[in-house]
Formats: C-alpha cells, structure tokens, sequence
C-alpha cells in the first residue's frame, strides 16, 4: 500500500522515538518538504544496497528531538532514516 | 502506276514511317523508364537513391564489343584486321582519342573474360580488358528516416528530436534512421536486470522471452529448481519476475517495447527478447547478492543456449563489490555486455566511482545522461575517464505498471537507450563478439560540447552511426 505524506511523517516520528528512547509526543515536525531524489534508495542507501538510478520524488522530513534536527527520507514506497549517527536505515 | 495506286503507296509509307518513329520513341521511353527505376535493396526498410549513379555491370547486349584491345605501336590496321579475323572476332570500332583502343566484337559471342585472356597473350597487344556496359542504376542511396506509428512517438524526443517541448532538433539519438537499416530481431536476448518487468504489458507482451520449449527449468546447486518460464527472480529465488515497482518495466520499454502496433510508444528495438530477471524489491532497492545470483542465471542461461547478449543494469551504489566484479567479468568471458548506470549524485566518478558502472572489466559501458537540449543533466554522474558515454535520459517517456506509460529521469533511463542500441548492431551483426560490440558503440556517437571533458567519449550514442 502506498504510503502518504501524513503516514511517512507519523512513521519518521516513531522510528525516531524508538531509536532515542524518547515518547513520540516529544519528536517535534521541523519540516517537510517536497523533493527530487537522486535514486530510489532515495540517496540514503544502507550498506551493501544496490538501487535503481531513477530520480524519484519523494519528502524530506526533518524532524526535532532532544534539541538536535533528525532527517528522514520518504516516497511512497518507503521511510528512510538518512545518517542517523552516521548511517542510514530503510525503516 | 494509277492514281490511285500511288495514293494508297503513299499512306502506307506514311504509316510506316509513324510506326517506326513510334517504336523509336517506345524504345527511348523504356530507356528513360530503365534508367529512373530503382530496386530497393530490402525493400521495406531501404529506399533507393534520390540521384542515379552510374554503375559497371557485365552484362552486354548481344552484337556488342566485348573487349577493349589496345595494340602495340607499329601494328598495322591490315595486321589488326588480319588477326582479329583470324580468332572469328571483327573490329567494331577504333576509338582514336583513347589511344587508339580497339572495340572488338567477338562473332561467338564468347565470354569476355576468355576474350581477354586469349587477346593478352598475343605478342601485338599492349593490353585488353572487358568491355562493360554502363548502365543508369539504381544504388544503395542514404537511408531514409523510419517513423513507426504509435501513437505516442511524437513525445519520444531520446528517439527523434523535432524540437518539441522546446527541446533541440536533432538531440537524439537517430533511431528513424538506423530503423531503415534495422528495427531489431528477436532471435537477441536482452536481460533487464532490475525490480522485474511486468511481462504483461500490452506494449511489451510480443517481446518478452519465455524459457524456450525442450529446455528445462533452471537448475541451481543451492537454490534447486526454478520454473523460470517467464524469467528469474533472485530476490526469492522464484520463478516469477512479475515488477512491483516499475522501473524496470520502463527499461525494458525503453529497450523494446513492440514498435509499429499501433499501442503507446516503440522501443529502440521494434523486435526484441527481453528477459526480466528481478533482484530489487516494490521499493527500487536491493541487495548485491541477488543482483550476483540474476547475473549468475544469465551466464548460466547463455551456455544453455539462449542467446543473450547484453544486461541492462540501470542501479548502482557507490559500495565497491569484488564478487559483483567477478561475475560481470564472468560475463564479458561468456560474450555478454553489461550496460551500466553512471549515477544520478552529480558527481565525478573519476574522484567517486559508481559501481557497478565503475569496474574496470572490458564489457562494461558506464552512461551519462543527456537532457533533450544535449546538456549533461543536472544530476548526472561524469567522469572523463569512467563514463564511456551519454544518451538521452531526461524526461524519458515509457511504459510503466498497469498498461500505462510515464515519463522518467535517471541514468537508469539512459542505459537502457545503449542497451537498446547496442540489440540493434547485434542485430545486424549477431557475431559480433562484446569487444568489438564495446568499440563499436563508443565510436558511434555524436560530439557534444557539454560533454567535453566530461565523459570518455565526449558524445551523444548515434544508434544510426552504430549500424554504418
């Protein structure tokens, strides 16, 4: 099922929380917005990932926590967490 | 002689004289006739010359010279005469002003290269050659551009620029007229490495490999049988490659989707085989092992007998993989190219390498990506020495999931216009082994200025110039 604006922030918002150990209530939406990616992994590819050179259009979430901006990657496929402490995570 | 005689004398000499002029004027219209009409050389695909050209031919109307014979100085005209008579020939005419040559009509209407031979031997005769016949005929003229009719060709600026949507005339790659040499064969096999293809595709059903009947499914030590009918799925190890993406659906429209169907859009390749093998997901990714495992069916599917010769690779990374290296040089050593994404980060591969467009192994081409102004698009990957070269891969119209057709960008669009383009020497040129294929398609292009120091050839795939 494709994935909405709406539901790639929502999904940005938990997995952030998880990964800090934080409530969700205190992820806060710095901005969204949307753009053109270079590829499908969205140009946050994990390790060993091989993705299709296609410019895909997709939103580019950032997201506030604990006084630090967080940046997620998403299209309607997929949320991705773009170097988060240094690396990158299809979620 | 009566009166009356000499009237009916009179328009008998008078419809004589009528029907010889008309016969006379018959005779020169057939000439005219001969001399305008051409034979086309494969006659859908080339026409003839828009000018004639003039042609040697052997052939001779009966009671024509056969020979030329020049003799040597001091030989007499009664010598001449003498001899020629002698071996049953007659000297039909002398051209003075070509130093004296002697057209000889040999009266047994023998064959002229006997003629010659039996006249050059004679210790008089400086030389004889054939007499040809020169005809107006009809030559291999230039190619005439080939327009396919489906509906949506007009937007398919990659194939033929006009200049529409504000693009720049001619920044394309030639297709319409390198169709009227070929339009593709589908004795070729061309694997699209990708998400899959959806092989049900109203514009690319016709072109679709299928495991061919008598050959058994794909047999693997570790992952076991796989009904591979329609082709390979590496991500399950399943037999289906059924695309839940698209991408892949749109390279292979790219490379073939059936031309002059009346449906959509025409591929590079008119007739083709395409085979869909898949390794990355719904989501446009996957992992390096699968891409090894599809690459790894192909080889295996080449020594079976399938005659595949090109893998389309639009994807990439910037992870360097030594197996991923291995297997494609497992593939240059089975005759196959590998066709490969540059990159889409707007970087210099040269400084940051692409893989797998980046391996240094002898089948491999790297491409850029032009937009239809012939600008290096903005997001293209470069490299002088790491990019072999560009083709169109802006706002690429093809087809895509549900019988539909959109318009996408990336060098993965632009890969598949080689891939598609190097089908189509194969296609002309099926023995063609994967080093000369790689050379041939890297001198067959245009020069670009923006590409100047930017990739390896500094131009633009010409499909036309790859088929000259």
């Amino acid at each position: 099922m494709a994935t909405t604006k709406n539901d790639a922030v929502e999904n940005a918002r938990k997995d952030l929380a998880k990964r800090l150990k934080i409530d969700a209530a205190d992820v806060k939406e710095h901005s969204v917005e949307d753009t053109d990616f270079p590829d499908m992994a969205l140009g946050a590819a994990e390790d060993g990932e091989m993705s299709g050179q296609m410019m895909t259009r997709g939103w580019r979430i950032k997201l506030e926590a604990q006084g630090q901006t967080y940046e997620y990657r998403a299209d309607k496929n997929q949320v991705r967490a773009f170097k988060f402490k240094g690396k990158n995570y299809r979620i | 002689m009566n009166r009356n005689n000499f009237f009916i004398h009179l328009a008998l000499a008078l419809v004589l004289i009528l029907v010889a002029a008309f016969a006379g004027q018959l005779s020169r219209w057939r000439k005219e006739w001969r001399s305008r009409v051409h034979i086309v050389p494969t006659a859908e695909k080339k026409q003839a010359a828009t000018s004639d050209e003039i042609a040697l031919s052997e052939t001779r109307s009966f009671g024509s010279p056969e020979v030329l014979v020049k003799f040597k100085s001091g030989v007499s005209d009664e010598a001449i005469e003498a001899l020629t008579a002698r071996l049953h020939d007659r000297v039909e005419d002398r051209i003075e002003n070509a130093g004296g040559v002697e057209a000889i009509d040999d009266l047994d209407n023998a064959d002229p290269a006997s003629i010659v031979a039996e006249y050059s031997k004679l210790p008089e005769v400086e030389y004889a050659e054939p007499n040809f016949e020169i005809n107006l005929e009809a030559s291999e003229g230039p190619l005439v551009p080939v327009l396919p009719h489906d509906p949506q060709f007009e937007n398919q600026w990659a194939l033929s620029n006009s200049g529409q949507n504000g693009g720049k005339k001619g920044a394309d790659i030639s297709a319409p007229l390198a169709w009227a040499t070929t339009t593709g064969t589908d004795k070729l096999v061309v694997a699209v490495l990708d998400t899959g293809v959806d092989y049900t595709h109203e514009d690319l059903a016709a072109n679709m490999w299928a495991r061919p009947d008598g050959m058994a499914p794909y047999h693997d030590a570790e992952l076991g049988t796989i009904d591979d009918l329609n082709g390979f799925n590496a991500i399950d190890n399943a037999s289906d490659p059924m695309d839940d993406n698209g991408h892949g659906t749109h390279c292979a429209g790219i490379i073939g989707a059936e031309g002059e169907n009346d449906l959509g859009i025409a591929g590079v390749n008119w007739k083709v085989q395409i085979m869909p093998l898949k390794f990355m997901g719904a989501g446009g990714s996957g992992t390096t092992k699968d891409a090894i495992e599809a690459i790894n069916y192909v080889i295996e599917r080449k020594k079976a007998g399938v005659n595949v010769r090109i893998i389309s690779a639009s994807w990439g990374s910037t992870q360097r993989s030594r197996s991923l290296e291995a297997v494609i040089r497992k593939a240059y050593e089975n005759d196959i190219l590998f066709v490969a994404a540059a990159g889409n980060a707007s970087t210099d591969n040269d400084r940051t390498p692409h893989f797998p467009s980046s391996y240094d192994v002898p089948n491999v081409i790297s491409v850029a990506a032009l937009d239809r102004h012939d600008q290096l698009a903005s997001f293209s990957n470069y490299g002088v020495k790491s990019v072999a070269i560009a083709a169109p891969g802006v706002d690429i119209l093809s087809t895509w999931l549900g019988n539909e057709y959109e318009e996408k960008s990336g060098t993965s669009m632009a890969t598949p216009v080689v891939s598609g383009v190097a089908a189509l020497v194969l296609a002309e040129n099926p023995r063609m082994s994967v080093d000369d294929l790689r050379k041939k398609l890297l001198a067959s292009t245009d020069p670009i200025v923006a590409l100047k120091g930017k990739t390896v050839t500094g131009g633009r795939i010409n499909a036309a110039k790859a088929l000259e």
